[in-house]
């Protein structure tokens, strides 16, 4: 069962996403903030992250930096209500953008698609 | 393999850092990089064993003098092919034995043309070697008609065939390992076009396939250096770009075939300000349109023959619209560039004769990718170029089977 971890400061958000996502036959697990995301990564073992931008206490985009140094080839997905953030050279490390929605077959589409990449051995 | 031509003053023996120029006539720019590239070496690598090498052509317009005279505080190295012997790929096969010599641990490798160069480049582009990484190429601010090869053909075809997202593999300022330097001389796939600007791509490639870590540096500052319409310039780079990337896709099937999507790549170095609006760059429209159609009237039987009767069928009706109604999709675009690199693989025509055949076509996508983006700013061109790259991805099953 693939393990999906939701990073975002709203509640209701975390819960939405959990209920849709475990229907869909995934391993969910949350966090409220981004701060020291690769010591959450190492504890719940993600087959891909989803990370929202706009954190109470901080940066999604900082925390995907501080996790791609650790995490080389980690699927994140960057999830958020700004598509602005997309233009943020910072957001190229992210394997794919989402705005959020209440609607989550975007999101759902991207999930599979960061966990059907593959990049063989040479 | 031929000699090399080296002036070595200072005795360098060994280096944990080296930052190479290549160059082929460039007396009067290559003190600027120089000068920058020295700053950057020893502001921020204070502690290593830094020389600056220009890797030239047997330049006859005082290209190494201008090299030695530039102000600089590091040793440097003159290292130059024989009179005869050209490419600014040859000159990274000198750079690639030295660096073996001198057992370097990081390499940088900037262009000496550049104009908008600052120390930070040498620092964002080497201090990652010191790291986990292998590769760097760069991520700077380009204008969204400079790279036209780069958006419509390097990045998406090697985002697709090998599914890291590089977004400048043939930018030309890159930092790699010393490591990565031995396998590249050890490498079988050198050809006549890699020799020459192909480099960029099949060293791109290469780190790629090898699974070196990859990280790009963002650069902050525009790359400025000649940037050129593409309608008036396309020169023998064209021809060496794309061949060395069909050539290599021939050699390493047997590593794509098995890719999937794409993986994004991590960025090094922010905080270097606010970051510069690139100089604009003027494309003529209704030359590259009747570039196009010259092409027809000259590789219409050559491209019917390349590409499948519903691609070729699909051109032609894309022919067949004026100027303003013209379009070039992504996905015909994909299947023309999938359907071409078989022909170079199956040989059918020469190469020369192929990439000549090919051009049109790229003015005519460039055309396309000049309209689409007209109104767009550069956030938006960027997207559009990402989806471009989507649909690469989407149609690589076509590849596949027409691959066989």
């Amino acid at each position: 069962m693939p393990r999906v971890l939701i990073v975002d400061d709203e509640e209701h958000i975390r819960t939405l996403y959990k209920l849709e996502l475990e229907d869909d036959g995934y391993e969910v697990f949350t966090e409220y903030s981004g701060l020291d995301l690769s010591a959450k990564v190492a504890r719940t073992s993600p087959d891909v992250v989803v990370l929202d931008i706009k954190m109470v206490d901080g940066s999604g985009l900082d925390a995907l930096q501080e996790l791609r140094d650790k995490y080389y080839d980690l699927p994140v997905i960057l999830c958020s209500a700004y598509g602005s953030f997309k233009e943020d050279i910072k957001s190229f490390a992210a394997d794919y953008y989402v705005v959020k929605s209440s609607d989550l077959t975007e999101l759902k589409k991207r999930i599979g698609e960061a966990l059907e990449s593959h990049i063989p051995n040479s | 393999m031929f000699d090399w031509i080296i002036e070595n003053p200072d005795n360098v023996t060994e280096a944990d850092i080296i930052v190479g120029i290549p160059s082929r006539n460039e007396a009067d720019t290559i003190a600027f990089p120089t000068q920058q590239a020295s700053l950057g070496l020893t502001r921020y690598f204070p502690d290593k064993k830094a020389v600056i090498v220009n890797c030239d052509n047997f330049s006859t317009d005082g290209t190494k003098e201008a090299f030695f005279s530039a102000p600089c505080q590091v040793p440097r190295i003159y290292l130059s092919t024989p009179e005869g012997v050209l490419g600014k790929g040859n000159n990274f096969r000198n750079l690639f034995r030295l660096i073996c010599d001198l057992n370097a641990e990081a390499v940088v490798v900037v262009d000496a043309d550049l104009e908008s160069i600052t120390p930070k480049w040498i620092k964002n582009l080497g201090e990652p070697i010191f790291g986990d990484y292998g590769y760097v190429t760069p991520i700077y601010l380009r204008h969204k008609y400079d790279g036209t090869i780069t958006n419509n053909i390097a990045y998406p075809m090697s985002r697709a065939l090998y599914g890291r997202r590089v977004r400048q593999p043939i930018g030309g300022d890159f930092g790699f390992s010393g490591e990565l330097a031995k396998f590249y001389l050890e490498h079988d796939s050198w050809s006549e076009a890699t020799a020459h600007f192909g480099i960029d791509i099949w060293m791109t490639t290469l780190a790629m396939y090898f699974r070196k870590p990859i990280t790009q540096a963002f650069l902050g500052r525009p790359k400025i250096h000649r940037a050129k319409d593409p309608a008036s310039s396309l020169g023998p780079m064209f021809r060496e770009v794309v061949g060395t990337l069909f050539s290599l896709q021939s050699t390493l099937f047997d590593f794509w075939k098995d890719v999937h999507r794409s993986k994004p790549t991590a960025i090094f170095g922010f905080g270097l300000g606010e970051s510069e609006e690139p100089p604009p760059v003027s494309v003529n429209t209704t030359a590259l349109f009747s570039k196009l159609h010259d092409g027809y009237e000259n590789f219409s039987d050559l491209w019917r023959e390349a590409m499948t009767e519903e691609t070729f069928s699909k051109l032609e009706e894309v022919l067949a619209a004026d100027e303003k109604r013209f379009e070039l999709p992504p996905v015909l675009w994909a299947h023309i560039l999938f359907d071409m690199s078989v022909a170079y693989r199956d040989r059918l025509t020469n190469t020369d004769n192929l990439m000549e055949s090919l051009a049109p076509l790229y003015f005519g996508r460039t055309l396309s990718f000049v309209k689409s983006t007209m109104e767009m700013g550069l956030g938006q061109a960027e997207e559009y170029i990402d989806e471009q790259c989507q649909c690469f991805e989407r149609e690589k099953p076509y590849l596949l089977k027409r691959w066989g």
